[in-house]
């Protein structure tokens, strides 16, 4: 075995070159970190909002709640489905909620839209972790909204005492909530009635949430939904629904990275390959010396193989380091299918920088390969002629 | 000279060729990204002239039928349509059958798209049968449908299903992506929902662009007091707004072709400071045989933009064929893309990209090479 310290060493005698490869193979590393940080980014903020004991119901053949739309009565058959837990006061634990997509202007003149979600008391009773940060809930039947902590911070005009133009009302912002991050934390909410007003749609809702009596029921509600003659609706439970939503977002993430991976990856390999090729040109004599001392082949192979991997972990290493300052940073991007903003923060997960720095690694011992083996299989004479 | 770099440049074949495939490949990307930019922004094919009038809340929000007729009394409107996105489901929800679908008028349709070629009889046929529908040129080919073969689309968001028959195809020179796009009778939809009389967009034709504003203002003045607020604007604002959905992607792929410059600048200096390091000798024989500073310079430089200039015709040479191949690869994960066209712009870009990295690679061994004391350089063995 050759002392990894030989390695080590010889990789800090061409300082310049080592330095530049990995370099390079780095920006690669960040490239691909930061492309999977928006995607799990994403997943989390869809992750967040789905709870395993609730069944979210929709319009038979619609994906996502802003599609979907129903007459109340509907809501109304379905809060009184046996297995829908009861709330404090005695009633059913069933939300209807109405979405409605609202044009908003960017802080930068550019558009998007906004899910505007038209909520009763039993919206805040299904999802407990819902919390005021700043000012006060909405009075029932008055203009006042609150809005989501992430569309909030995008721009000023979002804050308490602000006032927003929805359809024919002039609506009061006199709340910042916070959901940890999950998808409603993009939204903002306001009366269900008060919005029916103010777009002139009411007696419809978009979806009914309804909570389960108990974890095993979820299936026996969603069936009772479904097969319920007098009414036309899909049901699941609500962390299926989030999961397919988040899928399809964040796929187009995922997809990119892997292709800007896969063939910056190339590029990368081909980099390693010069200097691993350097390195053993530049050493031919003491791979010649090595191997009249009596070291075999494959202890030389291997000797290089592990330097072009300690070139690739210290590059998927800079490179991981170097995109630390991604994390917390926020970003916004639509749902793919519901043609809502959604905002996010990039998330460098551990998952993700170890991927990373896999991909370093890979790279560089791929290219690190053919050198390997071209200084194993020279034959002495040849290296000591060399140079 | 030219003799003497290119020696050099082939001296070590291996080298020489990995860097460029390195570049080459990181220019293909860039342009792919490019070319996906663009698709996206997707305004090839808008006229100038063409204005959009939606529901000022949202487009999930439609108008009333009784606008069309306030919109006739405009001057400058040469043509209007309306144009109602179908949902719906055809088969299963495979990519390749997710092609747009819309309800129009088809009387009017090509009056605001004069630029759509159709034979007279198809449009006659298409006229006067309620249930039928015309599709461009390549969706026809994609499904391999024929003229007088029927389809069946379940309706979601709008709860009616469609029994169409297929009674012409259409070919856009303009816009080739409109060409997989299918049109029907929104009559059909309306009817099934006993005459609701909602539409999703009206689409105007203006007889030119310079009324564009003017029109605008009008209409939007026109319904300021309305129950549905209108949004007015040209083709081009309303295809980009749909770009500005999907956030800051301009950003992300320039920030992501930034970093793959990066990377690929550290390989090119990399090779080319492994070149000179080799040839300091020879730098220094050059010198004492004559060689000018500047020459020897010129030297360095020019064999660094070789590689750079190499790469960027390697990279040019197979965008083509990886743009084809990706595009056929995404539409297989349902990523589709219309059209990805290699224009000059991106040629420009690519060969901009290569001119750069290698006079950029080139400048630190250039100023070794021409600070070096002959006699080190002599003195120095490799």
């Amino acid at each position: 075995m050759v002392p990894i310290k030989y390695n080590i060493k010889s990789l800090f005698i061409r300082k310049a070159t080592t330095l530049m490869t990995i370099l390079s193979i780095a920006f690669v590393v960040l490239v691909y970190i930061g492309i999977l940080s928006l995607g799990e980014g994403l997943r989390m903020a869809f992750g967040a909002s789905g709870d395993s004991s609730t069944v979210i119901v929709l319009r038979r053949g619609t994906d996502t709640e802003t599609q979907s739309y129903f007459p109340s009565e509907t809501h109304r058959i379905l809060s009184t489905l046996p297995g829908v837990a009861m709330g404090p006061d005695g009633d059913p634990l069933a939300s209807g909620e109405t979405l409605t997509l609202q044009i908003v202007e960017r802080p930068d003149g550019s558009e998007t839209n906004i899910v505007l979600r038209g909520v009763e008391k039993e919206a805040f009773l299904l999802r407990p972790f819902i919390e005021l940060t700043e000012g006060r809930t909405f009075v029932p039947g008055t203009a006042e909204v609150i809005v989501g902590r992430q569309l909030a911070g995008t721009s000023t005009d979002l804050g308490v005492g602000g006032v927003l133009e929805l359809g024919r009302l002039s609506f009061d912002i006199v709340g910042i909530f916070d959901a940890e991050g999950s998808s409603y934390s993009s939204e903002i909410w306001g009366d269900t009635r008060v919005f029916g007003d103010a777009f002139r749609r009411t007696n419809y809702y978009s979806s009914t949430r309804l909570k389960a009596d108990s974890q095993s029921d979820v299936q026996t509600l969603i069936n009772a939904a479904e097969n319920n003659q007098q009414i036309v609706v899909d049901a699941l439970d609500e962390v299926s629904y989030f999961e397919a939503q988040s899928t399809r977002s964040s796929a187009v993430f995922l997809l990119l990275g892997n292709l800007v991976a896969f063939m910056m990856g190339f590029g990368a390999c081909f980099a390693a390959a010069n200097t691993m090729f350097s390195q053993v040109s530049a050493r031919s004599k003491e791979i010649a010396a090595m191997r009249v001392l009596g070291f075999p082949r494959r202890t030389i192979m291997s000797a290089f193989l592990l330097e072009a991997c300690v070139l690739g972990l210290v590059a998927g290493l800079l490179g991981a380091l170097f995109s630390l300052p991604f994390n917390g940073i926020s970003a916004a991007t639509s749902n793919f299918f519901a043609f809502s903003q959604i905002n996010f923060v990039l998330r460098t997960t551990p998952d993700v920088l170890l991927t990373g720095i896999a991909l370093a690694t890979i790279t560089a011992v791929l290219g690190g390969v053919f050198p390997a083996w071209s200084a194993s299989r020279a034959p002495i004479p040849a290296l000591l002629r060399e140079g | 000279m030219l003799k003497l770099i290119w020696r050099n440049l082939i001296r070590k074949k291996l080298r020489t060729s990995l860097t460029v495939l390195s570049i080459g490949i990181a220019l293909v990307l860039i342009s792919f990204l490019q070319l996906v930019l663009a698709a996206m922004s997707g305004v090839e094919g808008t006229a100038a002239n063409r204005l959009v009038v939606r529901n000022a809340i949202s487009l999930t929000f439609r108008l009333p039928a009784s606008y069309e007729q306030r919109l006739q009394t405009l001057d400058h409107v040469e043509g209007m349509t309306i144009l109602n996105w179908f949902q719906g489901q055809y088969i299963d929800d495979r990519p390749e059958n997710r092609f747009p679908r819309f309800g129009t008028n088809p009387e009017t349709l090509l009056s605001v798209f004069p630029e759509m070629v159709i034979s007279e009889d198809e449009v006659t046929a298409w006229r006067s049968e309620r249930a039928s529908f015309i599709a461009g040129q390549t969706l026809v080919d994609e499904q391999g449908w024929e003229i007088g073969d029927v389809i069946s689309i379940q309706g979601d968001i709008t709860p009616v299903d469609l029994e169409l028959t297929l009674r012409g195809i259409f070919a856009n020179p303009d816009d080739p992506s409109d060409e997989r796009r299918m049109y029907f009778d929104w009559q059909y939809v309306e009817e099934a929902l006993g005459n609701p009389g909602i539409v999703g967009m009206y689409y105007l034709r203006l007889d030119s662009a310079d009324s564009m504003d003017r029109v605008i203002s009008q209409i939007e003045a026109m319904f300021e007091n309305s129950p549905d607020r209108v949004r007015a604007e040209t083709e081009e604002a309303f295809f980009l707004s749909f770009l500005q959905l999907l956030g800051n992607v301009q950003f992300l792929f320039n920030a992501i072709g930034l970093a793959v410059i990066t990377s690929i600048f550290f390989i090119t200096v990399n090779t080319m400071a492994m070149a000179s390091r080799e040839r300091v000798t020879e730098v220094a024989v050059l010198r004492t045989l004559g060689f000018s500073r500047p020459k020897v310079l010129s030297i360095v430089m020019i064999e660094s933009l070789g590689v750079g200039l190499l790469g960027a015709i390697f990279g040019a040479s197979i965008t083509p064929v990886v743009t084809n191949a990706l595009t056929l690869f995404l539409s297989g994960q349902g990523v589709i893309f219309n059209s990805l066209e290699f224009t000059l712009q991106t040629l420009m870009l690519i060969l901009g990209i290569g001119i750069f990295l290698g006079l950029a690679a080139g400048l630190v061994p250039a100023a070794q090479a021409i600070n070096l004391k002959i006699v080190d350089g002599l003195r120095q063995v490799t």
